[in-house]
């Protein structure tokens, strides 16, 4: 874990979040240029297939922050660490924003297209329980202000929620497949054109940059929280502020207990 | 009705003793918070094998609070400590083996009858059934073993209790306020199971307001504010 | 095996609760009931339509029942704080797991007897076909909802707000029961197999038992 939680410090230093800031302005501008100007129009579906620069990538993040908050679950539940709390926490809020807005920009793609708004596609459909998923996440996180409880509670529904989207997803596939109906494909084509995917890689290299800069920033209001509780205990216990901070002394460790000893007779 | 000290070595043997040599309970600089209000603050607390320790202090002293977190049934949110030689966070479960917390909340369904909580909790202990009768019979509620406890009086439900902690015999046996509206023949059956703790060498620690009760005790613990404080009583007299 | 004892002493102890307070029979079944008359009403009376429709009503009547079971499982425990005594024993909590997921399921399925009769009769479905596809469905599909509505419902028993986040927690998560259920209900009334469907349920039981008892005891720490 340790070359995680050093690579995790220089990532959301105030140095390594305007780097990242600027990254992600630069990427954005270099996806968008190439979305719109340098990728040719889609054969069949014409300029709307554009959006594929941004609904693929959306969904790509969705995906990839639950896959974080999985990884930061199990990392909380092992090693007790409020830090991976906070970065299950902050990757959540992020990835739930990425999830809608795969699913509306999918909905906007699909409307032109099949004519409607919503044709229960596979892949969308998971996504909208994913979206479901996140939710339930991010309400478990409110049930309770012992942070710790709170942790642990959202931690399981990390867990199992990531460990059920496959299933999910298979499900839905295969309910689908009895009725075929419009599914969304990505491209007109069978197969895409070098510059199109050039575009489509660029766009979510972009849109995954810009998911480590706003994890950044919400790791830094994390600790910014931290602090805050941390002043207004300090008073109270007639302790200093440091003492209170990360996870003081009484840091968990719930997968090592100790052997039991029966004492010889 | 009090439960007899000869008769407890009829009682089927339960819990493994603790690891020699180590006191039953060492907590360290314990700190416990709810949300920003500290419940119990820097914590020192030391019992040895076979004391029997009273708290004092009044409401929201923390008393409670500190015995939970001796039990497991909390974590500190800041210090460490030992009970029964066992680690307060990554030996939970050696401390639930040897430790019975006795509390106001009696932890009954109420819809099973005594007799089968008591089954019941033997199940969930790992330990043998085969001393519930003789059990309810030291409490005094043999004639209510087949009713439910949805009917019982807060007497006979705080009786039930001790008699699943008689059951268990655990090394360290806590009480939190256990008086709490007991009539005065159910304080005596609690007084019953501390004296028999006590004669079998095994460490009690009891919390309680209750100024009439306590006398059985070999030492005094004063809490006030989440701190062990000084006796308010003895203060500037040598 | 001791887990497998403790566990059986928990659904034990559950369903006899259950025997004597009789909430699933008293107020999940009827519960179950009105939704399928309501169902009914909202859709019929076209026989066509309500016998077309009656595999996803059963299921999602079935659904619905599972959430207010896994909840009542745990009320019994808040009572007098029973939850805690089942902390702090020493009893693996994966154990308390499977035997409350077990007490559950064995409610929904007494439950989904009565309820499969009754859509029987009122959508007009004559539930003969392959009748080991259909319990083999009902079977593991409730195995399946009755684990997620076990393990979720030991989300702090006094924890405000809980009412409405069990169902968001559950219905999701709960989403390859309701799908591979239908789907399998349906073929089974039809007279065919549906083997790749209750394959699903079987990796979704499997998927959710094997996390639930590897994650079970967070929820119940402090």
């Amino acid at each position: 874990m340790r070359p995680a939680e050093r690579a995790m410090g220089k990532l959301t230093a105030r140095r390594g979040e305007r780097i990242l800031a600027w990254l992600t302005l630069l990427a954005l501008a270099a996806s968008t240029v190439m979305s719109l100007a340098v990728a040719p129009p889609d054969a069949e579906q014409g300029n709307v297939q554009r959006l594929m620069y941004v609904h693929v990538p959306s969904a790509w993040l969705a995906y990839l922050a639950f896959a974080v908050v999985f990884v930061a679950s199990i990392a909380y539940l092992k090693s007790g660490k409020s830090r991976w709390d906070r970065l299950g926490a902050a990757s959540a809020e992020i990835g739930v924003l990425f999830t809608a807005l795969a699913i509306v920009l999918g909905s906007l793609w699909g409307k032109p297209v099949w004519g409607t708004w919503w044709t229960w596609d596979p892949r969308l459909t998971t996504t909208a329980i994913l979206l479901l998923i996140y939710l339930g996440y991010l309400a478990v996180r409110r049930l309770s202000d012992n942070p710790r409880r709170r942790g642990r509670w959202a931690a399981v529904v990390g867990i199992v929620g990531f460990a059920d989207v496959p299933i999910v997803q298979l499900s839905v596939t295969w309910w689908r497949s009895l009725h075929q109906g419009p599914t969304i494909r990505v491209l007109g084509q069978s197969t895409i054109a070098p510059i199109m995917l050039a575009t489509l890689l660029v766009a979510v290299a972009a849109f995954t940059v810009l998911y480590l800069y706003l994890m950044a920033v919400r790791l830094r209001v994390g600790r910014l929280e931290e602090r805050a509780m941390a002043e207004a205990l300090s008073p109270r216990l007639g302790q200093p502020v440091e003492a209170l901070m990360g996870d003081g002394e009484g840091a968990l460790s719930q997968r090592e207990p100790e052997p039991e000893v029966t004492p010889r007779a | 009705m009090f439960p007899r000290t000869t008769d407890a070595a009829t009682l089927p043997a339960a819990v493994e003793p603790a690891r020699a040599g180590t006191p039953a309970i060492a907590l360290s600089r314990v700190t416990r918070v709810f949300g920003v209000i500290p419940a119990v603050v820097r914590v020192d607390f030391t019992v040895e094998p076979g004391e029997t320790v009273l708290i004092r202090g009044p409401n929201g002293a923390g008393k409670s609070t500190l015995l939970r977190i001796v039990a497991t049934a909390l974590s500190p949110t800041y210090g460490e400590g030992h009970v029964q030689g066992f680690d307060l966070l990554r030996g939970r479960e050696g401390i639930r083996r040897r430790t019975e917390l006795l509390g106001h909340r009696t932890r009954l369904y109420e819809d099973l009858t005594a007799s089968e909580n008591l089954r019941f909790a033997c199940a969930m202990h790992d330990i043998s059934a085969a001393g519930v009768p003789e059990a309810l019979e030291h409490v005094g509620l043999a004639d209510v073993t087949g009713e439910r406890v949805r009917g019982f009086s807060q007497g006979m439900r705080q009786r039930l209790a001790v008699a699943r902690a008689l059951l268990r015999r655990p090394p360290l046996l806590l009480l939190d306020e256990p008086y709490a509206g007991l009539d005065g023949e159910a304080k005596d059956i609690v007084d019953g199971a501390i004296l028999e703790a006590r004669t079998a060498g095994r460490t009690v620690v009891l919390a309680t307001h209750d100024l009439s009760r306590g006398g059985l005790a070999s030492r005094t613990v004063f809490m006030d504010g989440g701190r062990i404080v000084p006796d308010p009583l003895r203060e500037g007299r040598p | 095996m001791i887990l497998l004892r403790q566990a059986a002493a928990v659904a034990g102890k559950d369903l006899r609760v259950e025997v004597r307070g009789r909430y699933a029979l008293g107020a999940v079944l009827p519960f179950a009931a009105t939704l399928l008359v309501v169902f009914g009403l909202s859709l019929g009376p076209g026989r066509t339509l309500l016998r077309q429709t009656a595999p996803g009503l059963l299921w999602l009547a079935v659904l619905f029942a599972g959430v207010l079971a896994s909840r009542r499982a745990y009320e019994t425990e808040a009572e007098d704080g029973a939850m805690e005594g089942l902390l702090l024993a020493p009893v693996d909590k994966a154990a308390v797991f499977l035997g409350k997921a077990a007490g559950v399921a064995v409610q929904l399925v007494v439950l989904e007897a009565v309820v499969v009769a009754m859509v029987s009769a009122l959508f007009d479905l004559p539930v003969t076909g392959s009748v080991g596809t259909l319990a083999g469905a009902f079977l593991l599909g409730t195995v399946g909802l009755a684990a997620v509505g076990a393990l979720f419902g030991a989300l702090d028993v006094s924890a405000r707000a809980r009412e409405a986040v069990f169902p968001l927690l559950v219905l999701p998560l709960a989403t390859p029961v309701l799908v591979a259920g239908v789907k399998a209900t349906a073929l089974a009334i039809d007279g065919r197999g549906a083997s790749s469907w209750l394959g699903l349920l079987v990796a979704f039981d499997l998927v959710v038992l094997a996390a639930g008892t590897l994650v079970y005891e967070h929820l119940l720490e402090d």
